[in-house]
């Protein structure tokens, strides 16, 4: 099918693996996403607080500093699991300010004008579709949430000394299985939520609308049925929850009395529960052919 | 060989209902024609094939590969050019197709390669960098054909292909279509209601009718076995004109007023008629010379009762 020949001929070249191939639709997103200036400057946003956190470990561990500052507190630098928690809470509203501008326009671009069938006519499954979209959010969302938090971890390991390392290895795994369960919560709901729902602003609104509204409704069940389990339906507490615990930590940053007694293992179940709902509206909606009923 | 396409007792039951009832028939042709009114099925026999839908009995087979079972193979032989709107508006139209190259398979650069050949071959080669979004309806047609040829595919399934095309756009899909047959050794399935869209471009047709299959039939072999009528209006001796006819091996007969209807064997030509006609002094005033179409096909297969035996 040379140009200039103005002929068909079939392709008869060396072929990419298969499993490699839903990697063509994230790479194809981000090739969209870094076009607007608009995402950029949100990535730059949310990648900002974690320099501010790498000075606040520079400075933490440099008592020179500290003195020409005047700074004595000794407790004010403190880089513990407090601080890890503060840090991953803070990136984790960041990943979901940024999710809800991209998420959005991920799949209802393909759905708008029926681009879905060319994707699934060839060897290509939902699932390998599903993974693309989801390989956009996930590793864009890692980039500022477990990411920066394990290079901060990195630098205080590395700036600390008297094993500071050894004695904290462990925070490793809540930094990357909470930040997972956050990103897979995000990621999915908002691949639902735009499988769903065409237009972008609408679409932004319902992700706002799925994390605040149940939190309310939440919040007037437990006040009148006089419980703590309505908390259930805040998704963010839940997440603290999870991030709180994992982490260790005896004094929660927040309002004790409406979470405390909900079990981790109920936190981690509303969230999943969350998960598994968008694939089931992401298994509904994205077919090749809609079946009319009747 | 393997055939092309095998219907095995195929029934596909959607939303409750049945749409195809056990579709049974080997069609081996190279390009072959599907034809039927607006719901025969058409289009889910194609999404059947392209495992779209899952038979709720019996089997479809393409190239030997069965829809279901082997779905993935039988895809990364397809290009499928479907019937409504399917692109992506924003993305311009050479990196649309070579977005679809790569989902396919294809290498980054070749993918780009093939995307602007398949352009440039479908008459797109000025719009290529314009968004899809803002081509016209014709336009669109072919980017389609262009995102179905562009990684090379085994079959090429197009699903009403000229729809809303003007006639001159119409006239070079089926020339490109034809091309791209002639060009490789691409099976091709076209679906269509337009009986002239099938009849250029295909071997063999099969006929829908609700669900089930009117007809199956090889139009290279109904061309070839397809005897020539010319009706006749004449003056003169009609019984000695006639019976030289006969003895060239027509077969005659014969109307009031001069109007004589001929059977031609493929042996026979015109200019022999006028020959005879001469010979013997007759007056030939009118002459009408024509052949079975696909659309007295198309009409036999619609007018019959039941479910045809898979022959006309």
């Amino acid at each position: 099918m040379a140009v200039y020949k103005r002929r068909y001929n079939s392709y008869t070249g060396s072929l990419t693996p298969t499993w490699s191939r839903f990697f063509v639709l994230t790479r194809f997103a981000f090739a969209d996403l870094f076009k607007s200036r608009f995402f950029v400057l949100l990535l730059i946003l949310c990648i900002i607080p974690c320099l501010f956190s790498a000075g606040y470990i520079f400075v933490a561990n440099n008592k020179t500093l500290q003195l020409l500052m005047q700074l004595r507190s000794v407790d004010f630098f403190k880089v513990e699991n407090q601080y890890f928690i503060v840090i991953l809470m803070g990136q984790a509203w960041a990943a979901f300010f940024l999710n809800c501008w991209v998420g959005p326009v991920l799949i209802s671009g393909d759905l708008t004008n029926g681009a879905l069938p060319l994707f699934l006519s060839r060897p290509f499954s939902r699932a390998d579709y599903v993974l693309g979209k989801l390989a956009v959010l996930g590793l864009l969302l890692s980039a500022i949430t477990w990411i920066p938090c394990l290079l901060l971890f990195g630098l205080q390991s590395g700036l600390a000394h008297n094993g500071w390392i050894w004695s904290h290895l462990w925070m490793v795994v809540p930094i990357v299985l909470c930040s997972a369960i956050w990103i897979l919560t995000l990621s999915l709901l908002s691949l639902a939520v735009s499988a769903w729902v065409k237009l972008r602003i609408v679409a932004t609104g319902v992700i706002f609308i799925t994390f605040f509204i149940p939190a309310g409704l939440g919040e007037m069940f437990n006040h009148i049925m006089g419980t703590y389990w309505g908390a259930l339906l805040n998704f963010s507490n839940m997440f603290q929850i999870i991030v709180e615990r994992g982490f260790r930590d005896p004094y929660t940053l927040l309002d004790r009395m409406s979470r405390n007694e909900i079990p981790i293992p109920a936190a981690w179940a509303s969230l999943i529960f969350v998960c598994l709902l968008s694939l089931v509206i992401l298994n509904a909606r994205l077919r090749a052919r809609e079946t009319v009923r009747g | 060989m393997t055939p092309t396409i095998e219907l095995d007792g195929l029934e596909v039951q959607l939303g409750g209902r049945t749409i195809l009832h056990g579709l049974t028939g080997v069609l081996k042709s190279r390009a072959i024609g599907l034809l039927g009114p607006n719901g025969a099925g058409k289009s889910t026999l194609i999404n059947t094939l392209l495992g779209f839908h899952v038979p709720s009995k019996g089997s479809v087979r393409v190239l030997g590969l069965d829809s279901h079972t082997s779905g993935k193979a039988l895809r990364s032989l397809v290009g499928y050019m479907p019937e409504n709107d399917a692109f992506i508006s924003k993305m311009s139209g050479v990196r649309f197709v070579r977005y679809m190259a790569e989902i396919s398979g294809l290498p980054s650069e070749q993918a780009m390669e093939r995307a602007h050949e398949a352009f440039v071959y479908v008459g797109l080669g000025e719009a290529r960098y314009r968004p899809v979004g803002t081509y016209s309806l014709g336009m669109k047609q072919l980017a389609k054909l262009a995102q179905a040829i562009a990684h090379g595919p085994k079959v090429l399934i197009l699903d009403e292909p000229t729809n809303g095309m003007d006639p001159p756009a119409r006239k070079r899909l089926i020339e490109l279509i034809r091309e791209i047959r002639e060009a490789s050794d691409i099976c091709l399935l076209l679906s269509s209601h337009l009986l002239r869209d099938v009849e250029e471009t295909c071997d063999e047709v099969l006929i829908l009718r609700n669900g089930q299959i009117a007809s199956i039939c090889n139009l290279v072999e109904e061309r070839r076995a397809n005897r020539k009528f010319l009706e006749l209006e004449t003056i003169g001796a009609e019984a000695t004109f006639t019976s030289a006819l006969e003895g060239l091996g027509c077969e005659c007969a014969v109307f009031t007023s001069g109007r004589i209807k001929v059977v031609m064997p493929d042996s026979v030509e015109i200019r022999e008629v006028f020959k005879v006609a001469a010979d013997r002094g007759v007056q030939i005033r009118r002459m009408n010379h024509r052949r079975d179409s696909l659309e007295d096909i198309f009409l036999n297969a619609m007018e019959q009762t039941g479910v045809a035996d898979g022959r006309l």
